[in-house]
């Protein structure tokens, strides 16, 4: 059989199935638009804080207002009591609450260091960030107020006294994503994620299909065909759709949602053959192991989730069973993501990265491999000559 | 027995046989609901992050750089893993993600510091991977604070002769936070509690459509079906898996809060109904999807787009005020984000039940979904 004529076989076999083009095109670019929906306002502020102040004094509206004026805080409730701010917490009308304790003026004259209570619900961590990061900054700022009002009465000069107030400071610098916005945290790793998961289903339901057809003895090239022109034939299709699907990601996608591009193009191109090649031959080996064309879509969407997980840019590796670490390293988009996010999104030079890139080949060389062992080995159960 | 009654035992009981018969179906309610869920719980056991590796630059090699550094490595949250002798090695190791941060201690930062000059240590963060980032941007604030409240604890101490003045001075404003509910600030609840209903209501939606697709797809729906009672067998075909997946939320919700003993603030009745409720809604609606052309991997495909992102809209790793409005459209048509909120609401503040209300209306509202589905059947088996 001529090349051209099993390539054409399985064009056919591809295209002529819903499932599959709803999957690898459809799909790929409706999951583009629908994931980065949650994070559009990228970071979190404005958050609605019930105010409780039990002192009433200067320094307590001064608190207020500085609170107001963070970009994190909102007082849209002033509770008299901390009884009423916690219902309204309950009923969701507001996200926290900080209290200014009785006599809170009077004990900061005496020196007693009165405190202020700021409480939020901790099982939503981005909203308790957000609130105590406000909270802080402007407790902070007013306590510092007050201490360099005191250095000043005690006689030192309003240069030494705004300098003395604490010895050494830190000041934080925030690499890459310098907003902590959500959209480039999330984004750049779950759409490596659509792009292999998208091109497992397509490749597990067209190799499932064939063996389906395979048990029915149904007549087809995928009979006689050499297998490696059946397995280049699919590398040339879904390679140059998910070639496509990656230039539009990274390029169209990645600009309307305002994510950064640090990689030089060169790099990313490289790198991302490394990612769809590996991805590519991965889906025909799971593809040969399907008994039927409907298993692929449970199978490769369970393990979504835990492989998103598994990449370490959302919980530490460290914190992580080894043993997790390791299998995930057997399935492209772990070492995809690892690899593209230093070099996209932290400015990594391309040698930083070449472990990732040498696992992402070496994944591509042992799933021809299998993917050839398993589809020759489903032949020879069914074709008898 | 009635008819009606009949039809139904005889569906529950034929699905029952089904699943007893097929590999596949065994695998979609035992082996890979359990591996999943065991997965995502062996990755956040710690529930804590500590020992993150970080790396110092010491510009200065002075004892009070030292001893600011000791403390930091102290910190449980952080670990110097590495002394870089520039500022661009260290952040070669950043980038290369070996390190998360590193700290750079400026020139005579002793010398500054007895000056009075107020000496500046810089902290640069790894914000790409935010949650780590705030972590660790959050244990280098306080080691520093503490450490520098330390050196002027002293200063003051030997100036006023009184601790509690000493104390006073350094902070005048205490600030006290309380994280109310989740008081452990531990991110297992806070993620695991989570994502077990984002997988469970896959395999829900799927299980749903591979038995009825199976059945399409065999050919079999008119023999299995015939004229009578589709309402019923349509019911009693469910009924199992309804059965089996409210089984497997009683199970990860005892799980977490009974064995692991995280305080369950509420109730469980309540929580369990609303489970129950949830499994019904997502059965029917994995039957909506499967109506539109009764294609069983085209409804697994739509299964795939509809529940696959759920996580991402529950709003528990970003608030559902920062939503756009598309957002919270489709979360809203998730029922697993009512039945998190609820779980939550429960778990932790342990709202009154009238509170919740509305929440379960919201759940059985999919149940409408049920008229078109029962519609579409009956039409496609009478064509």
């Amino acid at each position: 059989m001529k090349f051209l004529e099993v390539f054409s076989a399985e064009a056919k076999l591809i295209f002529s199935d819903v499932a599959i083009v709803l999957t690898i095109i459809g799909g790929v670019i409706l999951y583009a638009f629908l994931y980065p929906q949650p994070y559009s306002s990228q970071s979190v502020s404005g958050l609605s804080v019930s105010f409780v102040d039990l002192d009433k004094s200067k320094v307590s509206r001064e608190i207020a207002f500085k609170l107001n004026a963070t970009p994190q805080i909102n007082l849209t409730r002033y509770d008299m009591s901390e009884k009423d701010a916690k219902e309204a917490l309950m009923r969701d009308e507001v996200n926290a609450i900080i209290v200014i304790p009785q006599n809170f003026s009077k004990d900061l004259t005496l020196n007693l260091s009165p405190v202020v209570a700021v409480g939020a619900d901790s099982s939503y961590f981005l909203i308790y960030g957000a609130v105590l990061e406000g909270a802080m900054k402007s407790v902070l700022t007013q306590s510092a107020g007050i201490k360099v009002g005191k250095i000043l009465i005690s006689g030192t000069p309003m240069v030494g006294a705004k300098q003395a107030y604490t010895p050494y400071t830190l000041e934080t610098i925030n690499l890459f994503n310098k907003d902590n916005s959500y959209t480039q945290y999330v984004v750049p790793a779950v759409y490596i994620i659509i792009l292999q998961q998208t091109m497992l289903i397509g490749l597990g339901i067209l190799g499932g299909g064939i063996n389906e057809r395979l048990g029915r003895r149904e007549k087809g090239h995928y009979e006689s065909a050499p297998i490696w022109m059946m397995m280049s034939s699919r590398y040339i299709i879904f390679g140059f759709i998910f070639f496509t699907h990656m230039l539009f990601y990274f390029g169209f996608s990645f600009s309307f949602f305002d994510v950064t591009h640090i990689a030089k193009i060169a790099d990313i191109l490289n790198f991302g053959l490394a990612f769809i090649t590996a991805s590519i031959f991965f889906g025909i080996f799971l593809g040969s192991l399907f008994a039927s064309r409907e298993i692929a879509t449970p199978v490769v969407l369970f393990s979504s989730l835990p492989l998103v997980f598994s990449v370490g840019f959302i919980w530490p590796l460290e914190s992580m069973p080894t043993f997790i670490q390791n299998i995930s390293q057997l399935v492209p988009s772990t070492p995809a993501m690892q690899g593209f996010l230093r070099l996209n999104q932290m400015g990594a030079e391309f040698v930083a990265i070449l472990p990732q890139f040498s696992i992402l080949w070496f994944q591509a060389l042992i799933y021809v491999i299998l993917g050839y062992y398993y589809i020759n080995k489903n032949r020879k159960k069914y074709v008898t000559n | 027995m009635k008819p009606i009654f009949q039809a139904l035992n005889h569906a529950f009981f034929s699905e029952l046989n089904d699943i007893k018969n097929s590999y596949y179906k065994l695998l979609l309610i035992t082996t890979l609901p359990i591996l999943s869920f065991a997965l995502v719980i062996a990755m956040f056991y710690e529930g804590v992050a500590s020992k993150l590796p970080i790396t110092v630059v010491d510009n200065d090699k002075s004892e009070l750089s030292r001893k600011l550094l000791f403390n930091i490595n102290a910190s449980s949250t952080v670990k110097i893993a590495s002394t870089s002798l520039s500022l661009k090695d260290a952040i070669a190791l950043v980038k290369s993600s070996k390190v998360y941060a590193v700290v750079v201690i400026p020139p005579h930062f002793q010398r500054d510091t007895l000056l009075k000059t107020q000496p500046k240590v810089r902290a640069m963060i790894n914000t790409q991977y935010i949650l780590i980032g705030k972590i660790i941007t959050g244990a280098l604030v306080e080691t520093v604070a503490y450490s520098a409240a330390e050196v002027e604890f002293v200063e003051d101490l030997v100036l006023t002769q009184n601790s509690n003045l000493a104390l006073h001075t350094i902070s005048p404003i205490g600030l006290q936070i309380t994280p109310f509910f989740n008081t452990y600030k531990n991110y297992f609840l806070f993620l695991v509690s989570a994502l077990l209903p984002s997988i469970w209501q896959i395999f829900i939606v799927i299980t749903t459509i591979v038995s009825f697709g199976t059945l399409f797809k065999a050919q079999k729906e008119r023999e299995y079906f015939g004229n009578e009672y589709i309402t019923t067998k349509i019911i009693g075909k469910l009924l199992p898996y309804t059965f089996v997946y409210t089984l497997m939320g009683i199970g990860f919700l005892f799980y977490i809060y009974g064995t692991l003993g995280w305080a369950f603030e509420g109730s469980f009745s309540v929580t369990i109904f609303g489970m129950f409720l949830t499994v019904i809604a997502y059965q029917i609606i994995a039957l909506f999807l499967f109506v539109t052309g009764f294609d069983y991997a085209r409804a697994l495909s739509l299964g795939a787009v509809y529940t696959a992102p759920a996580f991402a809209f529950l709003g528990v790793t970003f608030p559902i005020y920062n939503m756009n409005s598309f957002a919270l459209f489709w979360r809203d048509i998730l029922p697993v984000s009512h039945y998190v909120e609820l779980q939550i609401s429960q778990a932790n503040y342990g709202a009154d039940v009238f509170l919740e209300i509305d929440k379960l209306l919201t759940i059985a509202a999919f149940f409408l979904l049920f008229i078109p589905v029962v519609m579409r059947f009956k039409s496609r088996l009478a064509s």
